[in-house]
C-alpha cells in the first residue's frame, strides 16, 4: 500500500527529525520504488538490497604516513638521503599530476623536498593474505585478513582543508557541502528508537581546518548533521539533563503534563505533523536522558572486553573509549559514527613535520589496540558483517625528508582502509609508485569512499540529488568494485 | 545498467568536450523554451530544432542553414512585420503550430511537444507519441490561458480579479489569494481568534510574544481598527527592526568575523556595524532600493558619511585572507541571490545550463567588483581599529583587469581578453553606466578628518602636560626631562604633518611640497628626542659601565642624528592615503539593480517578505528565479506585491501593513477536514499554516515572557558563549563560523555560509535545550515567583501563567490538568528523600524554590515554556 508522506511522516513522528521511530522497512529489506516524476525527499528505504547496516569512520587528524603504516616501500630505505634525480624514479617529480591534482590554498607553502626519506619503522606481512603492514600496527595487523587496504588515494589541497575534503568531496575553498555521514543519514531511515543516527565522537577537526563542517550537512539541513557527544556519562551531550537541581521523577511529571497539553492542542490541530513530531521528540528527549549516558557507561562491559580495547593502558584508553563506545552506538542501531582522532585545536597530531619516528609510533601506539579490539568485538558479535569500518586521514606525507626527520604534506597518494560491512578481507587495491608518491595503480579521489561507502548501506548517491543543489560527475565518486565482496 | 540521467550526461559533454562552444543566438532558445515552458522535451532546446546540421552527425548550430521548420519561422516573420504585428518567436510559433513544415504528416506543435523535430521528416513521432501530445496540447493550451510567469521580464502590475467572495477582500492581494480558493473548489477559514491574531502578528512583526498586559489591552479595545492600532505600534517599535534585521541577515549573509585563533580569515571585525546599519534602516523604512544601492556602493555614493559606509559590511563579509578569488566568486554569487535571484554561480566554469547566461557574463559581472577592497576607519573616542574601527569597501585596485577563468580555474585566466563590467543579456532592465566617482580628501586621507586630528594633538598634549607635571616633581632627573622633551618634539612633528596633510589635499594654507619637508625634519626630531630618551633611560637604568644596551641606545641616538641632515618630502601623513578615485562601477550595479525596471529586485524581496509572513515563499527556490527554479503558485500575486512595493517607495513596513491587514493573513490556522482533504499541502492559502518559530525568537521570547529582556539595541558583538545568561536579544551575538550560540543552532539558527530560507527542523535535542537549558530552568522560575505574587490562587495563577506563555486564557480541561498537577507536584516535592536525581552539571542560575508549591509551579510555567504552542506561531 502506498503511503502519503503525510501519513509516513505521522507514522515515523518525524522525517523531520534525525531520529526516526520504530522499525522502518528496512529491517525487512524493502527496496524503495521507483523514483517517482515529482521530487521528493527520501522515504528512508535503501535502493537496492545493502550489505552493511552501520558506519564507523575513523579519521586519523592531521595526514598519517603512508609508507609508515599501511604502504610501506623498501626503496625509501634503499634510497635514503639521495635526492630523486639520483634514483630510477626521478620521473616522479615531472610527473602531471604535480602540478593538475593540486589546488593550493597559500601558495608555495609545500614544496617537494628532494632528499628521500628512509621508512621510519619495519614492515611485515600479515595475515594469511600477507598484506604488508608497518611495525607500527601490530594489533591492527593481526586483523590483516579483515582489511582491504586502498593504497591509491589523492585529494587536491596540500594543507589541512583536506580534513573537510575528505569528508564532503570538494576542496576546502569551495566552501561546505554535505559530508558522507549526513548523506548516509538523509538517504536511510533509523534504526533505533532512542539515539541520534549519525553520532561524532572524538574532538572534531579544527576551525583551521572545516571545523564541524567536517561532520555537517549543508544543504541537507541540520537535523542531518552528525551530534557531537562525549564519552561521559555525565555530560554526554549539551543539555543532557537538567542537573542536579531538578528531581527525575519531578521531572518525569513534567513531561507527562507536557505530553497531555500537546494532546489536547492537537484537539484543533488533527493534521500537524510538526505537532506530532513534537509530542515525540519529547518522548524521545525524555528516553536519551536515560539511553544516552546509558551507552557511555563503559564500566558496564567486562573486563576481558575493556582490556580488548586497551582501557586498561593510560596511552590507549581514551581512543578505546571512542572505539568501545562506537560499538556501543552501532549495536543499538546508530547509522554513522564518526570517531576522531588526533585532532589538537591545530593542524593536529598526525602532522609530522618533524619527529616523525617519536610522533607517529605514539600515535600508532595510541589507536593500534583500540581499533584492533574494535574489529575483533565486533567479529566476535557477528556484527562486522553488518557494520562497515573505515579508517582514513586527509592525505598522506612526503617521501622526501622535511627538516631532519619529518615528512611534509603529500596529497598525491595515499592510503585508507575498509573492513567488515560487506567488503573483502585480506586485499589490497590500487598502489603507489616504488616511493609512494604518486597514486599509479586503480587511482581514486575521496568521493570513490563514499560511493563505496553509501553503496555498502544501500544507497545510489545519485537517487539522493536534492533540487537546485547540482552535483558534479566527481562529487558522486565510484564505489570500488574491486574490494566489495 | 546504470543510465546517466540527461544532464549528468550534458554536464559531461559541456566540461569535457567543448567547454569553448558558446550558444550562437541563446536568446532564440531562450524564447523556445519560454514559450512551451516545461511541455517542451529539453532536446528541443536545441540549435537542430530549426537549423540543419552540415553532415550527419555534427554540431548543429545557428550559423548553418535552416531546416524546413526555422525557414518557415523566418517567412512567418517577414509576413507578421509587414503586417505590423508583434513577431517575436512567441508570435511566430503561434501561427506555424498547426502547419507541418516537414511535411510528415504531424503537426509542428504535436512534434514538438512530443520531442520530436518539426523540421525533418525523418524524425517523427508513433501513434501512441502523438495521442500523449495531443494531451499535453491541451494541457499546453490551457496553461496558456492562465498567468504568465516571466521572472525575467519587467514587472507589469496585473489587475486584481472579481471574486465571488467580493465580501472577503480587504485588499488586492486577498482578491488573488480568493481567485485560486474560487478556482479550486476552497472555502477560506474564517478570522483567527483575536488573541491568536495579536500573537501571530506580534511575533512577525516583533518577534516578541504579545505579554499579558499587551493582551488584555487588545481584547479590552472595542474599536473597530484595534487590530490597525496593534499593528501600528509594532510596526512603530523598535524591535520591528530587530526582528526583520535578522531576516535580512540570513539574506544578505551576516557573518562576524571568523578564523583560527587570533587570526582573522573571514569577514572583519567590528562588521557589527553593519548589523546595526541594518537595524536602523528597517527601522528608518529606508527604501529597499536604497539600502541595496547602500549596501553595494555606499562608499561611492556618499563617500563622507560613515551611517551610510557601514551598509557596505554587506561586502566586506565576503572579506577572505586566503583566496581573492573566492572573496569575489563569493560576492557575485550572493549579490546574485540575494538581490536577484539568479545563480549566477552556476556560470562560473561553463555557460549556464539553464538561463541563458554566458560564462563570460559571470566574469563581466565579477568585473563590477574587481576594483574593490575593505578596509578598517577609525571611528571617533577610538585610535586603536583593533578595538574598534568601521570596516567598509573601497575601490583600492582601479587597474585590476578581470579575465574569464577558462573552465572556471583561476590557474587558467584567458589574458587574451580584458572582461569589462557588464550585466547579464538576459535581465535587460535599466542600461548600466559606469562613471568614476571623484572621492572627497577626507574618504583619500581619513587622517584630515577633524576628530582624527583633534584627537591625535590632544592624545600629545595629554602627554606633554604628563611630562611635565612628573618633571615638575623630580626637576633634575633626567629621564624626566628627557621625557618632555620627546613628548613635545612628538607634539610638534603631529602639529606639522597635520599642516602638511591639510595643505596636500588644499584644506590649509601654505606651500604643500614645503610644508611636506618641515613635517618630515619635524618627525626626525621627534625620532630623535625619543631616540635620545630611551638612551638616557638606559643610562639611569644601567647597573655597571660598558652595559651594551646604553651603546645600542647611544648608537640609535646617532643614526637618528644623522637623518637629520637628510632634505626631502617624505614624512608620514596621519592615515593611509588611499585612491583619489573610485571607479564607480558597483554604484552603477546598484543602480541597476535597484531600478524599476530591473525584472527581479522587488519580485525575490517581496518573496522573501511574503514567505516570512506565511512560513512558506511563493517561489519555492527563493534564490532561484530562473529556469532551474519552480514557479510560484501565485504569479500574479507575486507580481502585484512587486509592483505596489516599487510604487510605495520600496517602503517595507508599507508592504508588511498591506499583508498582515489582509484577510489572507488573519485566517484561522486551524483547518477544516474538506479543504484539508482537497489541499493538504495549503498551496492555495485556505489557512495560515502554523509554523515554528525561529531560533533567536525561541530564545528571545523565553527571556521576554519571563520579563527579563534586555531591550539595549546594537554594539558589539556579544561572546556568543553568553548566550544562556545574558538577557541581550539574539541577533547581538556572534555568529560566525565556529562561533554560533549552541541553543541556536539546535533550532536551526541560519547556517553562517548561506541561508536564503531556514529549516524547521524538529529534533530531540530542542525538547533537551527547552527542559534542560539554564535559560529556560531560570527563567521559568522568576516567571513563576513574579506571576504567584499576582495570582496566589491556583486556578488564577494557571490562568495568568497561560496568559503570560502562551498569550492565551487555558480551556477549563487544561486548568483541570494544571491544577491537579501543581497539587500533586508539590506532594511529590514534599518528600525529596524519596526522589532520585540526575547527576550534577554545574546546575541553572537560578536556584529551585525551598518551597514545594513554589517549586511545582515553577515546574508548571516551565512545562508552558516546552509547549508546542510556545515555539509555534499559529
Amino acid at each position: 500500500m502506498t503511503q502519503t508522506r503525510r501519513a509516513f511522516l505521522a507514522d515515523v513522528g518525524m522525517g523531520f527529525t534525525g531520529l526516526a521511530l520504530g522499525a522502518l522497512l528496512f529491517r525487512d529489506g524493502v527496496a524503495r520504488a521507483a523514483a517517482p516524476a515529482a521530487w521528493a525527499p527520501p522515504d528512508g528505504r535503501p535502493h537496492f538490497a545493502p550489505k552493511a547496516k552501520s558506519v564507523i569512520w575513523l579519521f586519523m587528524v592531521g595526514g598519517a604516513s603512508q609508507m609508515e603504516t599501511f604502504d610501506p616501500k623498501p626503496e625509501l630505505n634503499k634510497y635514503a638521503g639521495k635526492t630523486y634525480a639520483e634514483t630510477p624514479y626521478k620521473s616522479v617529480t615531472g610527473s602531471p599530476y604535480l602540478k593538475k591534482n593540486v589546488r593550493e590554498v597559500v601558495a608555495g607553502l609545500h614544496t617537494v623536498h628532494p632528499k628521500i626519506f628512509p621508512m621510519q619503522v619495519g614492515h611485515k606481512k600479515r595475515g594469511r593474505a600477507g598484506l604488508e603492514v608497518s611495525d607500527w600496527w601490530p594489533h591492527v595487523g593481526d586483523c590483516a585478513d579483515d582489511l582491504a587496504l586502498v593504497r591509491s588515494l589523492w585529494t587536491t589541497d596540500n594543507n589541512h582543508g583536506a580534513q573537510l575534503q575528505f569528508h564532503t568531496g570538494r576542496h576546502a575553498l569551495e566552501g561546505a557541502f554535505p559530508t558522507v555521514g549526513s548523506w548516509a543519514h538523509y538517504g536511510l531511515g533509523s534504526l533505533n528508537d532512542n539515539l541520534p543516527q549519525f553520532v561524532v565522537l572524538g574532538t572534531p577537526i579544527a576551525d583551521c581546518c572545516g571545523g564541524a563542517f567536517g561532520h555537517g550537512a549543508h544543504y541537507l539541513g541540520p537535523e542531518h548533521d552528525g551530534v557531537r557527544m562525549n564519552v561521559d556519562p555525565k555530560n554526554p551531550l549539551p543539555f543532557a539533563t537538567p542537573g542536579g537541581d531538578k528531581f527525575r521523577e519531578e521531572q518525569k511529571a513534567e513531561f507527562d503534563l507536557l505530553g497531555r497539553l500537546n494532546r489536547l492542542s492537537g484537539i484543533d490541530y488533527p493534521d500537524d505533523p510538526a505537532l506530532r513530531a513534537r509530542i515525540k521528540s519529547y518522548e524521545l528527549a525524555f528516553r536519551m536522558q536515560t539511553t544516552v549516558p546509558d551507552v557511555f557507561r563503559l564500566g558496564a562491559e567486562d573486563e576481558a572486553t575493556r582490556a580488548l580495547y586497551g582501557l586498561d593502558q593510560a596511552a590507549t584508553r581514551p581512543f578505546g573509549e571512542q572505539c568501545l563506545a562506537a560499538r556501543r552506538l552501532v549495536e543499538r542501531g546508530v547509522r554513522f559514527v564518526q570517531v576522531f582522532h588526533g585532532s589538537n585545536g591545530g593542524a593536529d597530531a598526525w602532522d609530522a613535520h618533524g619527529a616523525l619516528k617519536a610522533g607517529h609510533s605514539a600515535l600508532c601506539g595510541q589507536v593500534d589496540k583500540p581499533i584492533a579490539g574494535l574489529l575483533k568485538d565486533l567479529k566476535r558479535r557477528g556484527l562486522l558483517d553488518e557494520t562497515l569500518v573505515v579508517w582514513g586521514t586527509e592525505f598522506g606525507r612526503t617521501p622526501g625528508g622535511q627538516g631532519s626527520d619529518g615528512r611534509d604534506h603529500h596529497p598525491y597518494g595515499f592510503t585508507v582502509w575498509l573492513a567488515g560491512g560487506g567488503v573483502k578481507g585480506g586485499v589490497a587495491h590500487g598502489a603507489t609508485d616504488e616511493l609512494g608518491f604518486h597514486a599509479v595503480e586503480n587511482r581514486h579521489y575521496v568521493t570513490d569512499i563514499h560511493a563505496t561507502v553509501l553503496h555498502q548501506l544501500g544507497l545510489d548517491p545519485r537517487r539522493l540529488e536534492v533540487p537546485g543543489r547540482k552535483r558534479l560527475e566527481i562529487d558522486y565518486g565510484k564505489p570500488i568494485k574491486e574490494i566489495i565482496a | 545498467m546504470l543510465r546517466l540521467p540527461w544532464r549528468a550526461a550534458l554536464l559531461a559533454a559541456f566540461l569535457f568536450v567543448n567547454a569553448s562552444t558558446v550558444h550562437a543566438k541563446p536568446a532564440h532558445k531562450q524564447a523556445l523554451a519560454d514559450y512551451f515552458g516545461p511541455a517542451l522535451d529539453r532536446r528541443l532546446v536545441d540549435c537542430r530544432t530549426c537549423h540543419l546540421p552540415d553532415k550527419p552527425g555534427q554540431e548543429a548550430s545557428s550559423e548553418k542553414p535552416h531546416n524546413s521548420f526555422g525557414a518557415r519561422l523566418k517567412v512567418v516573420r517577414d509576413e507578421l512585420r509587414k503586417a505590423g504585428k508583434p513577431n517575436d518567436i512567441a508570435a511566430r510559433l503561434a501561427a506555424v503550430a498547426d502547419e507541418d513544415s516537414d511535411g510528415d504528416g504531424v503537426s509542428n506543435i504535436l512534434e514538438l511537444l512530443s520531442g520530436h523535430s518539426p523540421g525533418d521528416a525523418a524524425d517523427k513521432p508513433t501513434p501512441a507519441e502523438v495521442a500523449r501530445a495531443r494531451e499535453a496540447l491541451t494541457a499546453f493550451r490551457r496553461r496558456q490561458q492562465e498567468y504568465a510567469w516571466r521572472p525575467f521580464e519587467p514587472v507589469s502590475r496585473p489587475v486584481p480579479p472579481s471574486v465571488k467572495n467580493a465580501s472577503w477582500v480587504r485588499n488586492p492581494i486577498d482578491a488573488f489569494v480568493a481567485a485560486e480558493h474560487e478556482k479550486h473548489g476552497l472555502k477560506p477559514r474564517p478570522e483567527a481568534p483575536r488573541h491568536v491574531l495579536l500573537r501571530r502578528v506580534a511575533l512577525d512583526l516583533t518577534g516578541l510574544p504579545p505579554t499579558r498586559q499587551e493582551l488584555h489591552a487588545f481584547l479590552a479595545d472595542s474599536s473597530p481598527d484595534a487590530y490597525e492600532k496593534a499593528v501600528n505600534r509594532l510596526l512603530d517599535s523598535p524591535r520591528y527592526g530587530e526582528r526583520w534585521g535578522r531576516h535580512w541577515m540570513d539574506v544578505w549573509r551576516y557573518s562576524d568575523w571568523a578564523g583560527y585563533g587570533a587570526e582573522v580569515r573571514e569577514s572583519k571585525k567590528h562588521v557589527w556595524h553593519w548589523r546595526d546599519w541594518i537595524v536602523e534602516a528597517l527601522n528608518a523604512d529606508k527604501g529597499y532600493d536604497r539600502m541595496v544601492v547602500e549596501m553595494l556602493a555606499g562608499d561611492e555614493l556618499a563617500p563622507d558619511d560613515p551611517a551610510t559606509l557601514r551598509a557596505t559590511g554587506f561586502l566586506v563579509r565576503n572579506w577572505y585572507l586566503y583566496n581573492r578569488n573566492v572573496w569575489l566568486d563569493n560576492a557575485v554569487e550572493h549579490t546574485a541571490k540575494a538581490f536577484l535571484g539568479v545563480t549566477l554561480n552556476c556560470a562560473r566554469c561553463h555557460d549556464h545550463f539553464f538561463d541563458a547566461i554566458g560564462q563570460q557574463e559571470y566574469y563581466a559581472f565579477r568585473a563590477f567588483f574587481e576594483t574593490h577592497d575593505v578596509r578598517t576607519d577609525r571611528t571617533p573616542g577610538q585610535p586603536d581599529v583593533e578595538k574598534d574601527g568601521l570596516p567598509r569597501a573601497y575601490d583600492a585596485h582601479l587597474a585590476s583587469p578581470t579575465y574569464l577563468f577558462v573552465r572556471g580555474s583561476e590557474a587558467e585566466p584567458d589574458r587574451s581578453k580584458v572582461v569589462v563590467p557588464a550585466v547579464p543579456v538576459l535581465l535587460r532592465g535599466a542600461p548600466v553606466k559606469v562613471e568614476a566617482v571623484a572621492l572627497s580628501a577626507t574618504a583619500i586621507s581619513p587622517g584630515l578628518k577633524a576628530f582624527v586630528q583633534d584627537e591625535e594633538l590632544s592624545r600629545r598634549r595629554e602627554a606633554v602636560a604628563a611630562a611635565r607635571a612628573a618633571l615638575a616633581k623630580t626637576p633634575a632627573d633626567a629621564p624626566a626631562t628627557a621625557r618632555l622633551t620627546a613628548a613635545e618634539a612628538d607634539l610638534r612633528a603631529a602639529e606639522a604633518r597635520i599642516v602638511a596633510d591639510n595643505a596636500r589635499f588644499g584644506r590649509g594654507p601654505g606651500n604643500a611640497d614645503v610644508l611636506a619637508r618641515v613635517a618630515g625634519r619635524a618627525e626626525r626630531e621627534a625620532l630623535l628626542a625619543a631616540a635620545e630618551e630611551k638612551a638616557v633611560r638606559a643610562e639611569a637604568a644601567a647597573k655597571a659601565k660598558g652595559d651594551p644596551t646604553v651603546a645600542a641606545a647611544r648608537k640609535a641616538v646617532e643614526a637618528a642624528r644623522l637623518a637629520l641632515a637628510k632634505d626631502d618630502a617624505t614624512y608620514t601623513p596621519l592615515s593611509p592615503v588611499y585612491p583619489k578615485t573610485s571607479s564607480g562601477r558597483r554604484l552603477a550595479l546598484a543602480r541597476w539593480i535597484a531600478d524599476k525596471s530591473n525584472p527581479l529586485t522587488a519580485r525575490v524581496a517581496m518573496n522573501q517578505v511574503w514567505m516570512r509572513h506565511f512560513g512558506r515563499p511563493l517561489v519555492p527556490t527563493v534564490f532561484d528565479f530562473g529556469r532551474n527554479g519552480q514557479p510560484p503558485s501565485h504569479p500574479a500575486l507575486l507580481d502585484w506585491l512587486a509592483d505596489e512595493f516599487m510604487r510605495r517607495g520600496w517602503s517595507m513596513k508599507e508592504m508588511h501593513r498591506l499583508i498582515v491587514l489582509s484577510n489572507a493573513y488573519r485566517t484561522d490556522s486551524t483547518p477544516d477536514a474538506a479543504s484539508a482533504a482537497a489541499d493538504p499541502e495549503d498551496r492555495w492559502l485556505w489557512r495560515v499554516p502554523p509554523r515554528r518559530l525561529e531560533a533567536e525568537s525561541v530564545r528571545d521570547a523565553v527571556l521576554h515572557v519571563a520579563g527579563g529582556l534586555d531591550a539595549t539595541m546594537g554594539g558589539p558583538d556579544l561572546d556568543y558563549t553568553l548566550g544562556l545568561t545574558s538577557p541581550r536579544r539574539s541577533l547581538y551575538f556572534r555568529h560566525a563560523a565556529e562561533k554560533q550560540m549552541e541553543f541556536l543552532k539546535i533550532f536551526d539558527a541560519a547556517s553562517v555560509t548561506e541561508c536564503y530560507r531556514r529549516a524547521d527542523s524538529v529534533i530531540p535535542q530542542q525538547a533537551l535545550a527547552l527542559a534542560n537549558s539554564t535559560l529556560v530552568l531560570s527563567q521559568a522560575r522568576l516567571l513563576a515567583r513574579g506571576l504567584t505574587k499576582e495570582a496566589p490562587e491556583p486556578t488564577a495563577f494557571v490562568r495568568a501563567a497561560f496568559e503570560q506563555v502562551l498569550g492565551r486564557t487555558p480551556t477549563p480541561r487544561e486548568t483541570e490538568e494544571c491544577v491537579d498537577f501543581l497539587n500533586q507536584q508539590a506532594s511529590l516535592l514534599a518528600d525529596r528523600g524519596k526522589l532520585s536525581t540526575y547527576a550534577p552539571t554545574g546546575g541553572s542560575s537560578v536556584a529551585p524554590s525551598a518551597d514545594a508549591p513554589t517549586r511545582a509551579r515553577e515546574d508548571l510555567v516551565q512545562v508552558l515554556m516546552n509547549h508546542n504552542e510556545f515555539v509555534t506561531i499559529r
